[in-house]
């Protein structure tokens, strides 16, 4: 195992250094990096171009200059390391660090939810094989494969973003669009929970008729520009999580998990009406973290009441359940910003962005308002990546159970008299994961490459536009900085599937030599 | 039932009384908010740092500070005289010297009076014999940063070329005379500019707040005592003040010195966020007083960095940005045309194109043996020939028209068509042999080739021709040059480059073609392309004694713009006369803006789109 490792980690030297030998000199010969003071009749050009030439050592051959950058890089081992500056004059290093944060919110949040979401669909169409459903499920993930990011951005400004905006002018949803929307809802959440086909037009029908009715009401509340959840949303959504969650994790049948869950549901109610003072523009992330690990210790507490044995699936149901449920609130107060966050003049009832990580001049000391902003400039690019992503795992998930359930452990189970539930999500599901575990790791090393395009159009300033930048400016220092961060994680992920594959699958064995 | 019934009846009921209540509610403030879109972040917020010449470092400066003369739309230079006034003093040829006068009663942002003292910072900034004596570091263009001040004029600005001795204050500290050893042209376009000074002595003091103007006033005088001294202590580290403070990307509101951000111009900076994403962001100035008066009702002003094309039209539609600043392609302007309520002005970019056959060898590259080589008749015949042949009016009516229909021919090599002299210099300055018919100016160019090469229309003579690649319309360009020339005999091999600029200088290389760009209207920059021995000269064009010292003294010698008008003319002439170069068209250009927005006025010399922020109004 150790010799392995060794090994691996040489070759990640020798392939390291390779690449970025090539990389620098294919980058070097790319472009004239004094580009466009060729052309100036500025009286100092001269001058300048002397300047840069000399601040970007042009006098020495790429092969032989890519060894000066080499050098800044190897004081990593005598905790040196220096990155070079960018042709801005800035050092190479202050600029990554900047980005990497950026890129890691902007990625990171699309990638989780796809995995989630992905997942989640393809289970569903695994277990339904062959049904609408899944051919369904099977022409979206296909369709979304083919779909080129720069396109899918434009589009989602266009409806999403402007004319959004534009219909919040004035918010009236036309009896048109709450029909048709009714009716994509209906379909959408009847597919999903309709077992067999007898169940799917009841089941339809009222989601569109109640989404038509939801609808009428947004309208005459005046919801749109004023949302929230209120008591009655939180309960209902409170009741809803409690039972889902319960359903996933233990079944329903489990009693203790059941009650100690449903025990949330008037725990968010008090505490809704309990924390609202709490919940002022001083309010921090850490604050929030407080209330959460508050929350999961009552739930704790409640869990143990309730179980007498067996208690680390209710446990774990009961935190779930009330982490999830005490969301509620802050979502709630979230929708109330809602409305002094439209009225901002910086935002002027135009508050979904198609570009930037966050608006200029909002008041800062507004923990409330400037949070909105940052999740609002996240939304277009998140369901951008999410929409191009998720289809892979749509089909691997898909793929993956289907050949689990395959297996004679499984008939085994079913043969035992085990629940169906339990047949998918212990025995099935479990395994399921042990090939997508390993294509997550190398994709959450892929999250810190950025996203290229994606934080191009969105004007995102993370590693994707670093790199974009370096090689449009032929800034070598900057393009090879960035290279240096992804290659390495990227070479360290694949390492790191291998060993985590071998730790997930008892049969897989690295270095063994057998 | 029936109670839950009544609940959302009356929740129904209340919540539409308050929409109605928000509907009634007083509408929203009239807008004060100006987001300038721009495509290049900026690098730093002192552009006169050696390396941080970057356009859009210095439009922010426009912002920041008021000078003493800037542009109008027309590269008129206009004299700020808000801000006081200039004049020449002397005008020996061994002592040149023009006086600047401060308007009393101008004031800094933080309140400060400003006087004249609050221009001798350039002197130390841009003088190599001061900061010798003052022991700030001995010029040596190998060891800049060795210098306290790390700054761009020290490397070949006329103030650091043609500085004699120090500038002399007025006794009323409101007048300062600068000295020069000989008289040189362009002077007004390099004129010194002011600094907080006092600012600087107080952060050299270890202050982090804004202080009292009658604490300021002491700081000042503690500079012009250190300036007067030469107290190399204080003068260092105001100097490290300059050259590294300003070398940032982020200004965080909460923890930055405003000391470092007294200016003298209807804007100041609060805050900034590094790179595309990211933003400039400006409060109005309280105490403005330096410039034209405002009249318009703009508080902040954002410069703000989108990538061109659809994620800034987009964002230009949505109101993300108010001012659209970008090279769009022709899907662009037809979806930037498509925009209501957006104006959208096709306008003149600061690049004119042209094109240039090799006349002799760049040194260090293999020797030019071309047909175009040297000045004998033959050669200078084909050259005319080959330009006559370049089928401009074409090129602009199916390339550059698509994008601004205005644009013409451009028939000078000396200046723009929008500059007040271009009628009359076109009408002299032999370009007409070039204008005409494409089926007449082929006729003669077939003429001029078959005095020399009689059977070229049979056997063309092989040309090569460089063609800057990545650039479709270059492409269409040379595409359209190909097929015309081969009707004058000339058989044209096309060799695309994408990385073109460095190897024009390359001796296999019989034409060029490119963009000049112009960011001033300094008359001297004529010498670099076309004098043998100038930066810019990419063909080894050499026009013998006459030509040579005509581009000297517009190099060397200020001239009235009467005389400057006479020089263009007979240089232009030599230029066309030898067949040198052909200017084409100058490029197009595009703003868009919010038509809320009133009395924006691009113009091509940047910066391009804020330069009248003072006549902005919603």
């Amino acid at each position: 195992m150790l010799a392995f490792i060794a090994r691996r980690l040489g070759a990640l030297i020798v392939v390291l250094f390779g690449s970025s030998f090539i990389l620098y000199n294919l980058a070097a010969i790319s472009g004239d990096p004094i580009g466009a003071l060729r052309f100036s009749d500025d009286r100092e050009a001269e001058a300048l171009i002397k300047e840069l030439e000399e601040f970007l050592r042009l006098d020495v051959p790429p092969p032989l200059r890519y060894f000066i950058w080499l050098r800044g890089i190897l004081g990593v081992f005598t905790g040196n390391v220096d990155f070079g500056q960018t042709r801005l004059r800035g050092p190479v290093s202050t600029e990554l660090f900047a980005a990497i944060p950026v890129t890691i919110r902007l990625v990171l949040i699309a990638t989780i939810l796809s995995i989630v979401i992905g997942i989640a669909l393809g289970i569903i169409s695994a277990l339904r094989q062959y049904s609408r459903f899944d051919y369904s499920m099977t022409f979206f993930a296909f369709l979304l494969f083919s779909l080129p990011i720069f396109w899918v951005a434009v589009l989602l400004k266009r409806y999403l973003a402007i004319t959004f905006n534009n219909f919040l002018e004035d918010p009236y949803i036309s009896m048109r669009w709450r029909i048709t929307l009714g009716l994509v809802i209906g379909l959408i959440f009847a597919s999903l929970f309709a077992r067999s086909r007898r169940l799917f037009w009841p089941i339809f029908g009222a989601l569109t008729l109640g989404m038509v009715g939801f609808l009428t009401f947004v309208n005459e509340a005046g919801l749109i520009l004023n949302p929230r959840l209120g008591l009655v949303g939180i309960l209902f959504f409170s009741l809803l999580i409690c039972v889902g969650i319960t359903f996933v994790s233990t079944g329903l049948s489990n009693r203790p998990a059941l009650y100690s869950s449903l025990t949330m549901v008037p725990l968010t109610i008090v505490s809704y009406f309990g924390i609202q003072g709490q919940l002022n523009a001083s309010t921090s992330i850490p604050r929030l973290l407080g209330f959460a690990l508050i929350t999961s210790a009552v739930a704790v507490v409640v869990a143990l009441i309730f179980a007498r044995q067996d208690r680390g699936p209710v446990i774990r149901t009961a935190v779930l359940s009330a982490l999830l449920s005490a969301n509620l609130i802050v979502v709630d107060k979230f929708m109330r910003t809602w409305k002094p966050y439209m009225e901002e003049d910086a935002v002027n009832f135009r508050p979904i962005p198609t570009i930037g990580q966050a608006k200029e001049l909002l008041p800062q000391e507004d923990f409330w308002i400037v949070t909105l902003d940052t999740l609002i400039h996240l939304f277009l690019p998140t369901v951008a990546l999410m929409l191009i992503s998720f289809a892979g795992y749509i089909r691997y998930s898909r793929g993956t159970l289907l050949e689990v359930l395959n297996q004679d452990f499984i008939r085994t189970a079913r043969a035992k008299g085990l629940t169906e539930r339990t047949v998918i999500m212990r025995h099935a599901f479990r395994n399921t994961m042990i090939p997508l575990a390993t294509i997550m790791v190398v994709d959450f090393a892929g999250i810190v490459g950025g996203a290229i395009i994606t934080e191009q159009v969105f004007g995102w300033n993370g590693m994707g536009t670093l790199f974009n930048r370096a090689v449009s400016t032929i800034d070598l220092n900057l393009l090879m900085g960035v290279f240096s961060i992804t290659a390495t994680l990227a070479v360290l992920a694949n390492l790191v599937a291998d060993l985590l594959y071998s730790a997930l699958d008892p049969r897989i064995r690295v270095g063994g030599g057998k | 039932m029936k109670t839950k019934h009544t609940v959302r009846v009356a929740i129904t009921a209340l919540a539409s009384l308050g929409l109605v209540a928000g509907i009634l509610a007083p509408a929203q403030a009239a807008r004060g908010t100006v987001i300038v879109h721009d495509t290049n972040p900026h690098s730093g917020f002192n552009n006169a740092v050696q390396g941080f010449n970057l356009a859009t470092n210095a439009t922010i400066r426009y912002l920041r500070f008021s000078d003493f003369n800037y542009y109008g739309q027309n590269r008129n230079l206009i004299q700020n005289t808000t801000l006081g006034t200039y004049r020449v003093t002397s005008n020996k040829s061994t002592d040149f010297r023009y006086t600047m006068t401060v308007k009393p009663g101008r004031l800094w942002s933080d309140g400060t009076p400003i006087t004249a003292e609050d221009l001798l910072l350039n002197h130390v900034i841009c003088s190599r014999e001061y900061a010798k004596a003052a022991g700030l570091g001995d010029y040596d263009k190998d060891k800049l940063p060795g210098m306290a001040f790390n700054a761009a004029c020290l490397l070949s600005s006329s103030y650091a070329l043609f500085n004699a001795g120090e500038p002399i204050l007025s006794s009323d500290k409101m007048s300062i005379t600068f000295r020069f050893k000989q008289r040189f042209p362009d002077w007004d376009l390099g004129l010194p500019s002011l600094s907080p000074v006092h600012a600087y002595v107080h952060i050299a003091n270890g202050k982090t707040s804004l202080q009292s103007v009658a604490a300021n006033e002491a700081a000042r005088d503690e500079f012009v005592k250190a300036y007067t001294a030469k107290d190399t202590k204080l003068l260092k580290a105001i100097g490290d003040i300059w050259s590294k403070s300003y070398n940032i990307t982020t200004i965080n509101p909460a923890t930055t010195n405003p000391l470092l951000w007294v200016g003298n111009g209807g804007f100041n900076v609060v805050s900034a966020t590094p790179g595309i994403g990211g933003s400039v962001t400006f409060k109005a100035n309280p105490r403005y007083n330096s410039g034209p008066a405002v009249t318009g009702s703009i508080d902040n002003v954002v410069i703000k960095y989108v990538t061109d094309g659809t994620p800034a039209i987009q964002a230009l539609e949505n109101g993300e940005i108010t001012m659209y600043n970008g090279q769009p392609t022709g899907d662009g302007i037809a979806a930037l045309k498509k925009l209501k309520g957006v104006t959208v002005l096709a306008g003149r970019g600061a690049t004119y194109e042209h094109i240039n056959p090799r006349v002799g060898t760049i040194a260090g590259q293999a020797p030019y043996t071309g047909v175009f080589a040297g000045m004998s008749t033959r050669a200078i015949d084909l050259r005319r020939g080959f330009l006559l042949c370049v089928p401009r009016q074409e090129i602009i009516e199916k390339l550059v028209h698509v994008m601004n229909p205005d644009i013409e021919l451009l028939n000078t090599a000396t200046v723009m068509p929008n500059d007040p002299r271009y009628k009359a210099i076109t009408a002299a300055n032999g370009s007409k042999f070039f204008t005409g018919s494409q089926t007449s100016l082929n006729n003669r160019a077939t003429a001029l080739v078959r005095k020399h090469v009689p059977d070229a229309l049979t056997k063309p003579i092989k040309v090569n021709m460089l063609v800057p690649g990545a650039n479709q319309r270059r492409a269409d360009q040379a595409q359209l040059i190909k097929a015309n020339l081969r009707k004058c005999g000339f058989d044209v091999a096309l060799d695309t480059q994408v990385s073109w600029s460095p190897i024009l200088i390359d001796s296999k290389y019989d034409v060029v073609f490119f963009g000049w760009q112009s960011t001033s209207t300094a008359q001297s920059g004529h010498r670099a392309i076309f004098h043998p021995s100038g930066s810019n000269n990419r063909t080894a064009a050499d026009g013998g004694a006459s030509l040579n010292s005509m581009l000297d003294r517009i190099f060397g010698v200020s001239l009235s713009d009467k005389v400057l008008q006479t020089e263009f003319i007979k240089i232009d002439r030599k230029i066309f006369e030898y067949g040198f170069s052909l200017p084409i068209y100058q490029h197009p250009s595009f703003a868009a803006w919010d038509s809320d927005l009133k009395n924006v006025k691009p113009r091509d010399l940047g910066p391009t789109l804020v330069w009248n922020y003072w006549e902005w109004t919603y």
